[in-house]
């Protein structure tokens, strides 16, 4: 299972294209449109973005594989 | 200022300047009123696909035309988040590679 996050800006163009892009794919995400935050949380939410990507710029897409449960099989799969 | 109006401001700025604005003309009209809404809740237009502070003198270098546009046009063949553009990047001699964010991030 993939964990899909968007980080986007309401005003940014090509984060809606991005975000058409996953739409057409079917791909479950989450939105985190930074702009659109209090100052507080998109204090928060900035610092996230930036252990990922450390220019902070926007669209930032991260991918991140989850694993449930003792499941060795998807555990080898995504650590080979 | 109506994004029309400003369509035909910004292509003749930049015809002047010796480039182009993208010729996606709905794309660019999204951008214009992506620069609108910046203008309307900051005072400025802000470039639409950078996270703006809301403090003019902190965000000078991203106020369209941002201070990073030159170089970008030069390197990638358009600026950063596409709104202006070389002849080349308009008529395909050049990818459309996403330009990389030329600004250092904020401490």
């Amino acid at each position: 299972m993939k964990k899909v996050t968007l980080y986007t800006l309401s005003t940014c163009p090509v984060c809606k294209k991005v975000r058409k892009f996953l739409d057409d794919k079917g791909i479950a995400y989450t939105v985190i449109e930074v702009d659109s935050l209090g100052d507080s949380e998109q204090w928060v939410a900035t610092k996230e973005l930036s252990r990922h990507n450390p220019r902070a710029s926007y669209p930032t897409v991260v991918i991140e594989d989850v694993v449930v449960g003792y499941d060795i099989d998807a555990l080898t799969e995504k650590l080979p | 200022m109506t994004p029309d109006h400003l369509y035909h401001a910004f292509a003749k700025y930049a015809e002047s300047l010796g480039i182009q604005l993208n010729k996606d003309r709905e794309f660019v009209l999204d951008i214009i009123a992506g620069l609108l809404k910046n203008e309307e809740r900051y005072g400025y237009r802000s470039c639409p696909c950078r996270l703006a502070t809301g403090l003019k003198e902190r965000d000078e270098d991203i106020i369209c035309p941002c201070r990073y546009k030159d170089d970008d046009i030069t390197e990638f063949g358009s600026c950063y988040c596409a709104l202006y553009v070389s002849r080349d990047w308009n008529e395909d001699n050049l990818p459309h590679a996403p330009v990389p964010e030329r600004r250092l991030p904020r401490k």
